[in-house]
């Protein structure tokens, strides 16, 4: 019974949100119902998230493992922006909606920013490892990418003005034929595998061994 | 270590330090590259720029700290545009990251003058990625309070809306899943609602083939978006600045490359 009830449960309810797509009728109603309980699913799954970070870092902590210093920060970081987060959601002072949105804009947003230019100077020096034309394969994606960014950038305009006309024309030929190649190939495959859960014969979202 | 060979082997050190003052000298001196105007923009601004004041435009604030640099910018410059139109700014987001975007850019406006929950509301974060951008496409009742704990049908900005196509426009500003392929897939298709994109860079790709259908009206494209928007709406700001340092950090990592292939080739060559 613990594998056949939530096949059924999954096999009702994608039955009624996929018809829900086709159909006119009540089955709409069951649908917006259905997506409703899976919002408050999803707010579950951030809190059991949170528990579980808890608790391994906790355990991390307590045993002094390897590294028990990030779990301190990670354990302090998620008590003091879900207390203050709280106060500020249930209707706290200025004074507290203040600190949450300064806590937010001094700390993470400034690391989240850092960690993304970092980023830059790796790529940057990826890309001088990396693209050398070793193949003609290479070759058409090196060129490729050298005429985007240049014509992509306003100093591309100044050595030559065709730069960003090629650059448009790669985005917009090229490139939205291979994404639209690639959505489509997704999207059958999305269908397939979503109607092998329907049907029950495939079983990885249950957990444990097929 | 031979010349060709230190050429193909620079101490990732130097590109970093060339890139550093590269991108750093033109923030603090600009060098005020022109910038062209491109269709995209144009057609983004006349589509803004024909709503009527008292309209309401939801904002799909869809990024993190991480694709903010590209993003945030984007929407600034569009919020700057429709305060000044005197239309109206509601914000969801289906990312967790996004409501304090959301409060970002309407507390500058607050300063000025302008009222929350009449001039713009920010609604919070919805989980549930997908389904959650697909119920409430469909019903914007489902988040019953905002941000900042207000009951949403106590707010005056929200009377007579029910669903996204009570909004003149969709608008996402996004950097990644879920985003502008879920809205169109859940909410663009079915309800025939008017969805524009503000994307990061990097998801430019994606959301091409969603312009080129007439799914997505019409896109501004990471920084140079931003940057562009400014510049025909006659305000040019922070994202121009910023684009004289992305444009020479890409002569910068190009001028590698190509060094690079030379090395290359002329080590072949022995």
């Amino acid at each position: 019974m613990r594998r056949e009830v939530p096949l059924i449960i999954t096999f009702v309810v994608g039955v009624i949100v996929l018809f829900a797509n086709m159909f006119e009728g009540p089955l709409q109603a069951w649908s917006s119902e259905l997506t409703g309980w899976l919002i408050i699913v999803s707010a579950f799954a951030v809190g059991l998230a949170s528990v579980n970070l808890f608790r391994i870092h906790g355990t991390a902590l307590m045993r002094m493992r390897p590294g028990w210093f990030n779990s301190l920060a990670l354990i302090v970081a998620l008590i003091v922006f879900a207390v203050i987060g709280t106060m500020a959601r249930l209707g706290g002072d200025e004074k507290i909606n203040n600190l949450n949105q300064n806590l937010y804009d001094s700390i993470i947003g400034p690391l989240g920013a850092a960690m993304f230019a970092m980023l830059a100077f790796y790529v940057a020096s990826a890309a001088y490892r990396a693209f050398r034309m070793r193949s003609a394969e290479a070759t058409v994606m090196l060129i490729a990418a050298i005429l985007t960014m240049i014509g992509k950038a306003p100093i591309g305009e100044l050595i030559w003005n065709k730069f960003p006309v090629i650059a448009e024309w790669l985005i917009d030929i090229p490139n939205t034929a291979g994404q639209r190649a690639i959505m489509i190939g997704a999207a059958i495959g999305a269908f397939a595998t979503s109607l092998r859960i329907l049907l029950g014969l495939e079983r990885g979202h249950l957990g444990g061994a097929e | 270590m031979d010349f060709v060979s230190r050429l193909q082997n620079v101490d990732r050190r130097i590109i970093y330090i060339l890139l550093i003052l590269v991108t750093a000298v033109p923030m603090i001196s600009p060098l005020n590259l022109p910038l062209s105007i491109s269709p995209g923009t144009t057609e983004f601004f006349n589509i803004v720029d024909a709503l009527e004041p008292g309209d309401t435009v939801l904002f799909s604030l869809d990024y993190a700290p991480s694709g903010a640099p590209d993003v945030h910018p984007i929407a600034a410059a569009v919020m700057e545009h429709l305060m000044d139109k005197g239309v109206n700014v509601v914000s969801v987001s289906f990312w967790d990251a996004g409501p304090m975007f959301g409060e970002q850019l309407m507390r500058h406006y607050e300063e000025l003058g302008y009222e929350y929950g009449v001039h713009f509301a920010n609604l919070g974060f919805v989980p549930g990625q997908e389904t959650a951008i697909k119920r409430f496409g469909e019903n914007v009742g489902t988040v019953s309070r905002d941000f900042r704990g207000n009951p949403v049908s106590s707010l005056p900005i929200m009377e007579g809306i029910k669903d996204t196509r009570d909004f003149a426009l969709v608008i996402d500003f996004v950097a990644g899943n879920p985003g502008i392929q879920e809205w169109v897939r859940q909410v663009q298709g079915s309800l025939g609602i008017t969805l524009l994109a503000g994307s990061s860079t990097v998801n430019v790709p994606q959301t091409m083939p969603f312009v080129d259908s007439g799914q997505v009206k019409a896109m501004l494209a990471g920084l140079r978006g931003a940057a562009e928007y400014e510049l025909v709406m006659g305000k040019p700001g922070a994202s121009v600045a910023k684009m004289d340092a992305q444009s020479l950090g890409h002569i910068v990592i190009i001028l590698f490359i190509v060094v690079g292939n030379i090395a290359f080739f002329l080590d072949k060559k022995r």
